[in-house]
């Protein structure tokens, strides 16, 4: 296995005609030896484009794909040895499974009894022992994706592999035994691993660091916890979490010196840790806060509720082991989402408090996130 | 109501009925019988069939028949699916190539006969001419080869074409994944032939043989304008024959029983050919 290196890269599709489209522009990473990656995105953001490029099957318009140090820009899919499983299952269906699983390796020129030891050893790992001698075709979807895995994974000199939505024709109950496999050989062989996909679920069950594209550049590449916890900014905090953070504009004013974010009437500290890094003149602000992080009360009459901003809720969702409540802020056109527990009582039309732990906030400017120096 | 599926399906058995089953009917009832002009026919039982069978005529137009159409399928199958591999698959010359290959299987057949009539004229013809430099004379009236090999080249002129449209409409369906995988998992140019394109035309192929089968067995027009059966009988196959005997011949009883034997023969060979293809290379081990 082996460190691959994207830098700097650029592609262009019909550069010089009125159809002239920037597809990934100047993305920059390191895929760290046997690390399990994702590449997240919405559809057309660049991904399958910048996962060709590395596998070899397009050449950039401007940058190098670097793989142990090596430049392997200019060379043909063969001689990189990077396996690439695309979003259907490929497979030879001429062959057997077994011969599909010898493919490569006879290409390679491998000899027999080395292609047999090598396809018993894959087959025991994806569970296929019993379908070598099967016409793939009539195998079904899944079992034809872990074929073409197994190919990927069976040569002895695999740098990498790349996955390019490879879960699109499984089916959804399907779906985590699959995933399962995949992540064992991925572990197994100490493979690094490049796993596309638009549904983050995936990528970060699959991935210790998630690479998240927008519009063909690369906005965060970070464990998931990070994205999570740390967005680079709005994008990142909007697509990363189910239902994605509370992004509330607001304007900025000053009590004792501390900025105050202001959102209608009702001001919200923030936190002391970003105070230094605030400018109270500052247009294009955002505070972005996690549904679960939002604290919810009931209004209960004669109740202090002092750190609370009044809001009324507009609609209440179960998802499975809670809820997620849609309330507006009173006095104000600014919905927050908040997830409350699946047995906490309350209804469409009530008045409730919220509180935003100044700790939980995260601060945007002009999109980008504010972090303490 | 349980009817009712079955009258929207009238008018379509009412067609295939006029079209198809009344006359192939007619042509089983007049196969059992004899028809001289001037006589009331009567019932003959097999004995039109026993005839033509033993008519050495027949089994010379049936062999001759089978050799044209093998070597039809042969040349014409490889040689639009070589086409169809070399054609362009985007751009302006797509446009440009599919114009051209349909010229040909825009012209009547009996023009492409007349055609070719006029390339072999002895006196103003350009194949006799394009011959006579090399010192060889060129005559279809008078050479067997010759009339044989014109009418074939006629054949494949014609008809490779639709062969090239129907293997090019193949190809173009071949999701392209298939050929990043095969590069990936560095096949070469005949293995990935062999493996992605060969497999994945598979049905199409079969199309293309069945056409190309059943047509080059009712071949008629073409030869009968170029050459009309001959020198001797040596381009008569088995359409021209059948016509002799039905109209020339004015021995209805017995066309009618030679086109049954041609019917069945055209289904027996499209049947074994659609089933040895259609089994052939599934999910084998591969090659070593």
């Amino acid at each position: 296995m082996a460190e691959v290196e994207v830098r700097d890269i650029r592609h262009v599709y019909d550069p010089g005609t009125p159809d002239e489209t920037v597809a990934v522009d100047r993305v920059n990473m390191t895929l760290e030896d046997g690390s399990a990656n994702a590449l997240l995105g919405p559809s057309g953001c660049g991904k399958t484009t910048l996962l060709q490029i590395i596998s070899g099957l397009l050449t950039p318009t401007e940058g190098s794909i670097l793989i142990d140090g090596e430049d392997v820009t200019e060379l043909p899919p063969a001689d990189r040895d990077i396996a690439q499983v695309f979003q259907f299952p490929v497979i030879y269906d001429s062959m057997d499974v077994y011969g599909n699983l010898a493919f490569p390796l006879r290409n390679g020129g491998v000899p027999e009894a080395e292609i047999e030891e090598r396809i018993h050893r894959i087959a025991d790992l994806l569970e296929l022992g019993d379908l070598l001698h099967s016409n793939p075709s009539n195998l079904g979807p899944e079992l034809n994706q872990l074929v073409a895995l197994g190919r990927g994974i069976i040569r002895a000199d695999t740098s990498a592999i790349l996955f390019d939505e490879p879960m699109t024709d499984v089916e959804p109950s399907r779906k985590l035994t699959i995933r399962r496999r995949v992540k064992e050989a991925q572990q197994e062989f100490n493979i690094t691993a490049l796993y596309v996909t638009h549904d983050q679920h995936e990528a970060l069950t699959f991935a210790e660091k998630v690479a998240i594209m927008r519009d063909g550049t690369l906005v965060q590449y970070d464990t998931g916890e990070n994205l999570y916890q740390n967005p680079v900014n709005t994008f990142i905090g909007h697509f990363i979490g189910s239902p994605g953070m509370n992004l509330l504009a607001c304007d900025l004013t000053r009590q004792d010196g501390a900025p105050l974010a202001q959102i209608g009437p009702h001001s919200i500290a923030v936190s002391d840790a970003v105070h230094s890094e605030i400018d109270p003149d500052w247009t294009d602000c955002q505070i972005g806060i996690r549904p679960s992080s939002v604290v919810v009360q009931k209004a209960n009459p004669g109740e202090s509720t002092d750190d609370y901003l009044p809001a009324t809720v507009t609609q209440v969702e179960m998802v499975g082991g809670f809820q997620i409540i849609t309330a507006y802020l009173d006095e104000t056109e600014v919905a927050v989402k908040a997830r409350v527990a699946h047995d906490y009582a309350i209804e469409e039309g009530a008045s409730i408090g919220l509180r935003f732990p100044p700790d939980d906030i995260q601060f945007f400017h002009q999109e980008q996130a504010i972090r303490a120096s | 109501m349980k009817q009712r599926p079955w009258l929207f399906l009238l008018p379509a058995l009412l067609l295939v009925s006029l079209s198809a089953f009344i006359p192939l009917i007619t042509v089983i009832n007049y196969s059992q019988l004899t028809i001289l002009p001037g006589t009331e026919p009567y019932f003959a039982g097999l004995e039109n069939f026993v005839a033509i069978l033993e008519d050495e005529a027949f089994q010379g137009a049936l062999g001759r028949q089978i050799l044209f159409s093998f070597l039809v399928l042969i040349t014409e199958i490889p040689l639009g699916l070589g086409l169809a591999i070399c054609m362009p698959k985007e751009g302006p010359w797509v446009g440009v190539c599919l114009v051209l290959l349909g010229i040909p299987l825009l012209i009547p057949w009996n023009v492409v006969g007349i055609i070719w009539r006029v390339f072999t004229r002895s006196d103003i013809g350009v194949l006799p001419a394009f011959f006579d430099w090399f010192g060889y004379s060129y005559s279809i009236s008078s050479s067997t080869f010759d009339a044989w090999w014109t009418v074939l080249v006629m054949d494949i002129w014609h008809w490779t074409p639709l062969v090239v449209l129907i293997c090019y409409a193949g190809i173009q369906a071949i999701p392209k994944e298939y050929y990043m995988a095969a590069k990936i998992d560095r096949a070469s140019p005949w293995k990935t032939f062999r493996y992605v394109t060969l497999p994945n035309l598979r049905g199409v192929l079969i199309i293309a043989v069945l056409l190309r089968l059943m047509d080059s067995f009712k071949i008629y027009a073409e030869p009968f304008v170029l050459t009309g059966g001959g020198p001797g009988s040596s381009t008569t196959f088995l359409s021209t024959y059948t016509s002799r005997m039905a109209i020339g011949g004015f021995e209805m009883g017995r066309g009618a029983a030679t086109s049954l034997i041609y019917f069945f023969i055209v289904i027996l060979f499209s049947f074994v050919i659609y089933i040895v293809m259609l089994n052939l290379g599934q999910g084998a081990g591969g090659d070593q």
